[in-house]
């Protein structure tokens, strides 16, 4: 069998200067390298697999849900179970699925696409890892035991409140929604920084690729969507916990507060979701296409556009609760207005295929499945837009076509594709092309042949999150062809679960650069060193790979005896300090624990809220705890003498 | 094998660095943007829930103290003095001058967060009175968490550097915890205006 050889292709200036910088990032081995890793690349394709985990048992849930409905009056699932399993399906793929795995990919690609070592804040991105896993594991903890929540995945109160929700179901919903929440408030801020602060020498922003612009602009949309979440769902669980009226309109609450403070957040995670994937589309198309994209500036602007306007759609989730006309006009207005810097990025992507010599590899199939499902999402997004139409559909299957479409169109096609293009990157081996088009095909069929009959049962009358139908009603073989669509898209998942199995020890050696790409990730090897680059890059044009000359212009003078990695200037991205970048250590996972016995004891006792930030003390000052102290970190007395 | 060719050496760039030039400062400012944001929307919260009611406070919900608040406003605006003075002796690299101003800083806050108990009882409502009682706690508690986080870390930071344990880098440390402190301080502002004064003149 092949084994992956390191393809170091750099010739370093100094020839001991690859041992140092072994040595210096080299990991702690075994177990223990895997508790303490701060590392980027191993925390990011940690978070990807835990996040595809979720995936495949949000897509189990979805299963049970189409098995259910294949007929009418079937008995596989009781209204409780089929309840707790939608609110499942839901909360899964969009908060332990959709979110982290955007942020997870995100806090791989990054560091490595802008030429830097690691990622701004590696102690607090593994944090932010175990926060997330804490959570996902919680609520599946609820579920085994029959705690699983049941209310839907945006839990309206007075549903979730304390009244009509007993028990601890809803409580396991809230927290797991403020863990995730947590975690990605802490991914969004240290993207921000490694893309505005880590950027090589040279990759001004003009120069920046286009994926790194959709991940600034999520991130920014993270950290405003996000606290609004938080805070609702803390809201709820007090409001369940401590006798809370927040929501309760007999003592002066509102549900409406709910409802505006969870779709203030649950808008924008649309497109938390969609940019990345169109960051991803706009990385992989000009590769695939062999051109330079065509309307880099045009496609920027609609990102940044794109990240303001999703904040001003929110209320057309409510145009069902009898809003003023004037907001109702206001919120359409908005809602159709994304279109546009949407239909800009599309007609982007066509021009440059159309410009371009094609080559129909995975990635790009994949890329426009996205395109011709996201174009009909999007279609139906308008139609919804519109308040007369969007009373008729309301809560009917047509909205549940419509999310899909848009979610797994939009989302999930350019996730396989940025999988399949970057997976070489990760493993140094490349995923099976002719599996790749297997997964494709099923998957594209099975979604369309899966979804597309909603529109038709929505406009027929059926509504969301019923358990079952009578045979009068005449849903049932319109239901029937689209439980056999998932069948197909599970076939699909199989597929791609059976050909990364098969190539990460099969597969062709990928190489540096095995698609022919223009971005700093392929500039080395593939699976990159824990240092990233033997020098760092420096960076003379948009597309550094495509345009570097024969000698690669790199940066010196960074010490390879510590973790230094270099600050650049935001906007011209110019050598500004130095930072220590710190090691392994065990102190984040030693730090989440007791975020987890807060939020989890929080359910149970309001002293939850005293032990755990009690127990949280001492990890913070073995946090904090001054590390050994570097020739030139010394106190300023020792300088002194 | 490709060869490189040396563009930037940057062996003369600084290793310590303040402000926006360092990488903690950046960090600093996006938890300040994400606190703060969550502590503006608490106050619309509040300020909904307001729309709910004829009178506010509501029925005979008693109005909350004013003394105390007031007090408590200015010792929080009052700590940015000996903040902004252990920023200075920082940014001079003066070890003891950051480690006086910081305790300083450190008692004062303590002295803040007592009065917290104080203002809290001041509400004259409970958390689970009614809305106003939910809102006007949870505005209070949130800002209360800050506060007393932030007095740990001034604390931490005070002995880190009275017991001579700081490090170089720990000195734009203290300029960021300083920028964070003058956030803590300045929001209470218009929390202290929608609580203590809101259901006078709302």
């Amino acid at each position: 069998m092949v084994t992956i050889e390191d393809a170091l292709t750099e010739q370093p200036l100094d020839p001991g200067e690859r041992e140092k910088l072994e040595r210096t990032w080299q990991p702690c081995p075994g177990f223990r390298g895997w508790l303490t890793s701060v590392d980027h690349k191993s925390v990011g394709k940690r978070y990807v697999a835990t996040a595809f985990l979720f995936f495949l048992l949000g897509g189990l849930e979805a299963s049970a849900i189409r098995l259910q409905l294949a007929r009418p009056e079937n008995r596989l699932l009781d209204p409780d179970q089929y309840n707790q399993i939608f609110t499942m399906h839901g909360t899964t793929m969009m908060f332990l699925f959709g979110v982290p795995v955007v942020l997870a990919s995100a806090t791989y690609l990054i560091p490595l696409m802008v030429g830097t070592r690691n990622i701004s804040y590696p102690r607090l991105n593994a944090f932010g890892y175990w926060v997330y896993l804490i959570g996902g594991l919680f609520l599946y903890s609820g579920f085994i035991l029959n705690t699983g929540p049941d209310s839907g995945w945006f839990s309206y109160v007075p549903l979730a409140g304390p009244e009509y929700s007993p028990g601890k179901r809803m409580d396991v919903w809230a927290q797991t929604v403020t863990f995730t929440e947590i975690a990605a408030i802490i991914a969004g801020i240290e993207l921000i920084v490694t893309i505005l602060k880590q950027r090589a020498p040279g990759m001004s922003l003009h120069r920046m690729p286009l994926y790194v612009w959709a991940i600034l602009v999520t991130s920014f949309v993270v950290l405003f969507a996000m606290p609004s979440v938080a805070l609702a769902s803390q809201m709820l669980a007090f409001d369940r916990l401590v006798g809370t009226h927040f929501f309760n309109p007999a003592e002066g609450g509102d549900p409406f507060l709910w409802q505006h403070l969870f779709w203030f957040f649950g808008h924008p995670e649309v497109y938390i979701m969609f940019l990345p994937a169109a960051g991803f589309a706009s990385e992989i198309i000009p590769v695939f296409a062999r051109r330079k994209m065509f309307g880099h500036t045009a496609v920027v602007l609609a990102l940044v556009a794109t990240g303001f306007i999703s904040f001003g759609l929110w209320v057309h989730h409510m145009f069902a609760t009898g809003l003023p006309q004037l907001s109702q006009s206001f919120f359409t207005a908005a809602s159709l207005m994304i279109a546009i810097p949407s239909g800009v990025q599309v007609f982007c992507w066509i021009a440059t295929l159309w410009a371009g010599r094609p080559r129909f590899d995975t990635p790009l199939l994949f890329v426009l499945g996205f395109i011709a499902l996201f174009v009909l999402g999007g279609i139906t997004g308008v139609m919804v837009g519109s308040v007369p139409f969007d009373q008729q559909v309301h809560d009917t299957y047509f909205v549940v076509a419509h999310l899909h479409y848009v979610q797994v169109g939009a989302f999930v096609f350019p996730l396989f594709a940025a999988f399949y293009f970057w997976f070489p990157k990760v493993t140094g081996r490349m995923l099976s092309e002719r599996a790749g088009k297997w997964n494709f095909w099923l998957f594209f069929l099975g979604v369309n042949i899966t979804f597309f009959p909603m529109h038709f049962l929505g406009m027929m009358g059926m509504t969301r999150r019923i358990y079952t139908y009578l045979p009068e009603t005449g849903w049932g073989d319109l239901n029937l062809l689209a439980t056999a669509g998932a069948m197909l898209i599970a076939a699909s998942v199989v597929v791609f679960l059976g050909n990364i199995a098969w190539s990460l020890r099969r597969g062709g050696l990928a190489g540096e650069n095995p698609w022919d790409a223009h971005t700093l990730e392929w500039a080395t090897s593939s699976p990159p060193p824990p240092y990233n680059f033997t020098h760092l890059p420096v960076v003379e044009g948009l597309y550094p790979v495509w345009e570097r000359s024969a000698e690669r212009p790199v940066v010196t003078g960074l010490s390879a005896e510590r973790r230094e990695i270099l600050v650049t200037t935001v906007l011209d991205a110019e050598p500004d300090s130095r930072h220590e970048n710190p090691g392994p250590s065990i102190w984040p996972l030693l730090s989440a624990l007791p975020v987890g016995v807060t939020f989890i004891g929080g359910i149970f006792t309001p002293w939850a809220f005293v032990i755990g930030p009690a127990l949280m003390l001492p990890a913070l000052i073995g946090w904090g705890w001054p590390q050994a102290i570097p020739p030139d970190d010394r106190s300023i007395e020792e300088v002194a003498a | 094998m490709s060869e490189v060719r040396r563009v930037h050496d940057v062996s003369g760039v600084p290793t310590h660095a303040f402000s926006h030039h360092n990488l903690v400062w950046w960090g600093t400012v996006g938890f300040i943007v994400v606190e703060g944001f969550t502590l503006f929307l608490m106050m619309a919260s509040y300020l909904y829930l307001r729309l709910n009611e004829l009178d506010w406070p509501p029925g005979d919900t008693r109005l909350p103290e004013l003394l105390i608040p007031t007090i408590n406003t200015l010792l929080l605006l009052v700590t940015i003095v000996p903040m902004a003075k252990a920023s200075h002796a920082a940014h001079h690299s003066d070890r003891l001058a950051v480690a006086r101003w910081l305790w300083l800083a450190t008692a004062l806050s303590a002295v803040s967060s007592v009065l917290r108990v104080f203002e809290l009882r001041g509400l004259n409502v409970r958390w689970d009175s009614n809305a106003y009682g939910s809102a006007a706690w949870g505005l209070l508690i949130l800002h209360t968490t800050l506060l007393v986080v932030d007095l740990f870390e001034t604390g931490a930071f005070a002995v880190l550097f009275q017991l001579g344990h700081a490090q170089r880098k720990h000195f734009p440390d203290v300029s960021d915890a300083a920028d964070y402190q003058y956030y803590l301080s300045v929001i209470y502002v218009p929390i202290y205006l929608i609580l203590f004064w809101g259901p006078r003149l709302l």
